[in-house]
């Protein structure tokens, strides 16, 4: 016990020395929630998307694109939509000098080759890949558009001649006819009456009132951090494991081996280390993270079983991946890309609902990420959730096999390898 | 008396037989040197004797008891220092010392008594609290020395511990080995430095291709190649075939031969001029005769056939 002890105050004092790559493993799942959550979470008021940036081209300048352009330009639309009113050539200029999200151009005639039909008319769209989502949406809009201008031509057929003929009304607009004309689309519209008013599709939003305040509110940090944080909880519980391979290429396990019969010491005090360091990661994680983004844990003792039986997994797993691999460069390697794959199967880095079908049903329920992750998130949800008993038990006793195992294999390996 | 006895012990990795039938006693207070170039054998051979290995076949007796009957009671008998720097980089010398005498056994106290006479002794007083990783080579050298020393062994196995230190820090090292053999410590020293052998060790033992080939003392060693007579002749020697001239190999021993260069000693104890006479009547062009003293070097060249710079 002594030396467990020794041996432990003496890893966590190395790891004080030489804190990168363990801030690492906590700074960025912290860095990676905080980015998405500001960028996806209902919390962040004004956020969200932002206000999209992109210039419209109006190279046909007629009464009816002004019309689409006020549209765009309105109070309503403005809120989310920056739109700039441009020649193409600034517009173009801007959009390389990555100033712009897209730039949607409506070419020349565009008005009189509508209004007279029989001619395909294209909209010409020029997204910019730099600016993430926003060209998408820019392009979901345009989309929108086309099908309502469609329908439209599709609804009133051959009054658009007329139409044209009164837009073309060399400046001057001719009421009369634009009278008579609003009578016929009119009539056009009648039948429809019963379709139109009331719609005969709708829908009906509600915005739920925030009961509980603000603190006990779903928090999508919570969600994403208990993901982040499984994952790189892995990492550091890899990187304490892999130590031992640290300690033969340091020739102090020889050293140890010359002044002490026998492994298993050294073997239980590193998977002691990782179990610490893990708890420690997951402390300054879980409640750093609720500190900086604002929301509270709703079963903290809970999560604090949770968390310590994950580590007791995270030391085991990793020790016999590490102890597997055989070499210290393979475990590196490999490691890392089970972690992720673990991670991604078990829903750390995404909702498990959307994973692939098969990997969903029968993949990820077999993953102590997963365990661990949907547990925490279950009492994040719901505070009176028993689930996380089941998980905790789980996660313990794998943790205990593993660790066993771990320590068995590490044990040959490390005798093998041992030489003064 | 004899603390640490190696008797007839073998190693084998595959098809390579890294250590033979090895055997060598070493007493309190005295430093054995096992020389050999790199690869002879002389890692192995400590790795056998501090347990690290299990020899294929032989006895290791430490202080009277066979080593793996009691490992544990041999272990806190001997400190070994191993060739490569086996300390933690991040820590302090301070607490590189008292974790390793706390590993020996030592309690906190003690480990923080011991450590500090240990810096004392190695003059790393003022940098005691310094990580290591900024000490210089030859600081690094002398903790890697301390931590072996923390619960007071009485059997040190230096694995070449001064290899890549410059020679002000090696000359540290020998003065403090030097004062623990004054102490009574039985010292197993392995080296590839001919200078280290003949000026440190009591005996030395000349390993190579895991075979210990002789063993003795400096003055024995040199006895083997005859009454300190050696010769070398320097000329054009590649066509010479010293075994066809007349009555020379019953004169002459030959230690080395190269295209320029031929070394013999002399058999028995003869006069030098004498020697040098029939040295020069040989029937090849000489170019110049040196008479010497021999050399560790020497011997290990009359043993392997290849010097031990090579």
């Amino acid at each position: 016990m002594n030396h467990l002890r020794t041996l432990l105050a003496k890893d966590l004092q190395r790891a004080w020395r030489n804190p990168v790559p363990w801030l690492v493993s906590i700074a960025v799942p912290l860095l990676i929630t905080g980015l998405i959550g500001l960028a996806f979470s209902p919390q962040t008021r004004g956020g969200g998307l932002g206000r999209i940036t992109f210039a419209l081209v109006d190279e046909d300048d007629s009464p009816f694109t002004r019309l689409i352009r006020g549209g765009l330009t309105g109070q309503e639309a403005g809120k989310s939509l920056d739109v700039h009113l441009l020649a193409r050539d600034e517009a173009l200029r801007r959009i390389a000098n990555n100033e712009l999200a897209a730039v949607v151009i409506i070419p020349k005639k565009f008005t009189k080759d509508y209004l007279r039909g029989g001619k395909p008319i294209v909209l010409e769209l020029v997204k910019n890949p730099a600016q993430a989502i926003h060209p998408a949406v820019v392009e979901e809009g345009l989309g929108l558009l086309v099908t309502a201008l469609n329908a439209i031509a599709h609804t009133l057929g051959g009054d658009l001649a007329e139409w044209e003929a009164i837009l073309e009304g060399h400046g001057k607009l001719d009421f009369q006819a634009m009278s008579r004309l609003l009578q016929r689309t009119g009539d056009h519209l009648a039948p429809a009456k019963a379709y139109l008013s009331p719609p005969l599709v709708s829908y009906q939003g509600e915005t739920r009132a925030n009961t509980s305040g603000p603190a006990q509110a779903w928090s999508m940090f919570a969600f994403l951090l208990v993901g982040m944080g499984a994952m790189f909880l892995l990492f550091m519980a890899d990187n304490a494991m892999r130590d031992l391979y640290r300690e033969l290429r340091f020739h102090t396990l020889e050293r140890f081996q010359t002044l002490h019969e026998g492994l298993l010491v050294l073997i239980a005090g590193k998977a002691t280390f990782a179990v610490a360091i893990v708890l420690v990661g997951a402390v300054i994680l879980f409640g750093g993270g609720a500190l900086v983004f604002q929301f509270a844990w709703k079963r903290p003792l809970a999560l604090v079983v949770l968390v310590l039986t994950y580590a007791l997994f995270a030391a085991g797993f990793m020790g016999l991946l590490a102890a597997l691999a055989g070499k210290e460069r393979r475990a590196d390697i490999l490691n890392n890309v089970i972690i992720m794959v673990v991670s991604l199967a078990g829903g750390c880095m995404f909702p498990p609902q959307q994973l692939p079908a098969f990997m969903r049903d029968h993949v990820t329920p077999l993953l102590p990420t997963a365990w661990f992750a949907g547990a925490a998130r279950a009492l994040q949800e719901d505070g009176a959730y028993l689930g996380w008993v089941g998980a905790a038990g789980k996660l313990a006793f794998f943790g205990a096999v593993l660790l066993v195992l771990a320590t068995a294999l590490f044990r040959r390996r490390l005798h093998r390898g041992v030489r003064a | 008396m004899a603390l640490l006895q190696a008797d007839e012990l073998s190693k084998r990795f595959g098809d390579i037989r890294a250590v033979d039938r090895v055997s060598f006693e070493v007493s309190e207070g005295e430093i054995y040197g096992l020389l050999g170039p790199n690869g002879a054998g002389k890692t192995t051979t400590i790795s056998l004797v501090c347990g690290l290995l299990k020899p294929d076949s032989g006895n290791v007796v430490v202080s009277g008891s066979n080593f793996w009957s009691d490992p544990q009671a041999a272990r806190r008998i001997m400190g070994v220092v191993p060739q490569d720097l086996a300390i933690y980089e991040e820590l302090s010398g301070r607490e590189n010392l008292e974790f390793w005498g706390r590993i020996a056994g030592l309690s906190q106290r003690d480990a923080r008594a011991r450590a500090g006479e240990l810096l004392e002794a190695l003059s790393l007083v003022d940098r005691g609290s310094d990580a290591v990783k900024k000490y210089s080579g030859g600081m690094k050298r002398r903790v890697n020395l301390g931590c072996a020393l923390m619960h007071r062994p009485r059997l040190l196995l230096l694995d070449e511990p001064t290899v890549g230190i410059d020679p002000h820090a090696r000359a540290n090292i020998l003065d403090f080995i030097r004062n623990l053999v004054a102490d009574g410590v039985a010292i197993l020293y392995t080296t590839h430095y001919l200078e280290e052998a003949e000026t440190l060790c009591h005996r030395i033992g000349i390993i190579d291709h895991g075979r210990l080939l002789a063993e003795g003392t400096l003055a024995d060693l040199q006895q083997r190649l005859g009454e300190a007579q050696l010769f070398v002749i320097e000329g054009v020697l590649a066509a010479a075939e010293p075994d066809t001239w007349t009555g020379f190999t019953e004169r002459f021993r030959v230690i080395q031969k190269t295209d320029r260069q031929l070394t013999v000693a002399a058999l028995g104890r003869r006069d030098p001029a004498e020697c040098l006479k029939e040295l020069l009547a040989l029937p090849v062009r000489v170019e110049n005769v040196m008479l010497k003293r021999p050399s560790l070097n020497d011997t290990f060249l009359q043993l392997t056939g290849r010097e031990l710079r090579e």
